[in-house]
């Protein structure tokens, strides 16, 4: 559900076809920098009314989906 | 209810802040900026907590004022640095070069005041909410390590966005740029290439004197490719830069490579012709060598006057 959201966010924000992302899918590979994935965290947070912390890199969508499941997890 | 305002926030004078220039803002050039009234930034750079242990311990031989210290987050040292900052009770820390909110629990914790450069409105969001005192809107037209935005289109949006202060920096070389700045709802100004032509500041003279001599066009931006674009002044360094950027056959590896060590070449050692001159767009505007002094107060008296003449325009 979260791995759904994630493509559906991205989707929408850099007009990217969901049907073309993957959990191994790579942030590089979408041609996304570090600040589009800090701007996708912000509109993720509200979607799932949790605060995310990045700490280190989110290289790949897998990493992001992660992370939000393990703040879902610990909420 | 009035916001308290950004100098009072600082205890600083004047609302002008002096970027954090790797190779150049040492603790001679953060002392005189803080001593003439602005805040003055020791570059960490990518520096270890030994060498700025001794840059802050020199600062404060030469101020009595508040300075802050300048942390590159991608920095190899970053972890140390950061841990260093805590112990030596630094009163303030700019970020730049990436996402502070790892290290930003523990300066907040120790009183230390965290004003991250932020080159997009959701990094400002993100850092204001894990307790930036401030944030930095910095535009594309600075020198060194740039965002896309331009000034003029960045601090308004990010104005909009947080409810702490915003310095404005990046394409800021006088008064009217500052006022300007104002305008656009900024509490205050940062300025690198202002200052990195300063009397104090230990630049190599070869580098003060090519930043002076330069025109408006004369800036150009490499590694974009490398995700970390920079801006420095057209020579024979970025124009090789710039052709091997394009060339798909040269790895990013080998780029990252003939960039390295570029500009301590041209800051310390002085070669302008194969170092990396970092400089902001405003370099065609500067013409002389002042001291910190000169450069705030003549920036604070053209801003007023701007400001005072502002309710003269028709409209």
């Amino acid at each position: 559900m979260v791995f759904e959201k994630v493509c559906e966010v991205i989707a929408a924000n850099k007009d990217i076809d969901a049907s073309t992302i993957a959990m191994e899918t790579t942030m590089a590979e979408l041609q996304l920098d570090s600040l589009d994935v800090v701007q996708m965290v912000m509109e993720l947070e509200e979607a799932f009314d949790v605060s995310i912390t990045i700490n280190e890199p989110v290289s790949t969508v897998g990493k992001l989906v992660e992370l939000i499941e393990s703040i879902l997890a610990s909420k | 209810m009035a916001q308290t305002s950004l100098s009072t926030l600082l205890g600083i004078r004047y609302p002008i802040l002096q970027g954090g220039m790797a190779w150049i803002a040492d603790a001679t050039l953060a002392a005189a900026v803080s001593n003439a009234g602005g805040l003055g930034i020791i570059s960490a750079m990518n520096a270890d907590a030994a060498w700025l242990r001794k840059e802050i311990a020199k600062a404060r031989t030469l101020t009595d004022k508040t300075f802050g210290v300048n942390v590159m987050l991608m920095s190899p040292f970053a972890e140390e640095v950061a841990q260093l900052l805590i112990e030596e009770k630094v009163p303030v820390v700019t970020t730049g070069a990436g996402n502070p909110t790892r290290f930003m629990a523990g300066w907040i914790e120790a009183g230390i005041k965290v004003i991250p450069v932020v080159p997009s409105t959701a990094l400002a969001k993100m850092v204001a909410r894990s307790g930036a005192t401030a944030v930095i809107a910095e535009g594309g037209e600075s020198g060194g390590h740039v965002g896309d935005l331009s000034t003029m289109a960045l601090v308004p949006q990010v104005v909009d966005a947080v409810s702490i202060p915003v310095i404005a920096a990046g394409g800021i070389g006088d008064g009217r740029g500052m006022a300007a700045a104002l305008m656009l709802g900024a509490s205050g100004v940062q300025l690198g290439t202002r200052f990195l032509v300063a009397e104090e500041c230990p630049a190599h003279d070869n580098y003060k004197d090519r930043v002076l001599r330069a025109k408006d066009i004369d800036t150009m931006v490499t590694g974009r490719r490398l995700g970390h674009p920079v801006r420095s002044i057209k020579n024979p360094f970025s124009r090789d830069f710039a052709s091997l950027e394009a060339d798909n056959a040269v790895s990013n590896d080998e780029l990252e490579k003939f960039g390295g060590g570029a500009l301590r070449k041209a800051a310390v050692d002085g070669d302008i012709e194969r170092g990396c001159v970092m400089a902001g767009q405003i370099s065609g505007m500067l013409t002389k060598v002042q001291t910190c002094q000169e450069i705030i107060e003549e920036m604070m008296a053209e801003c007023r006057a701007v400001l005072a003449n502002a309710e003269k325009i028709s409209l």
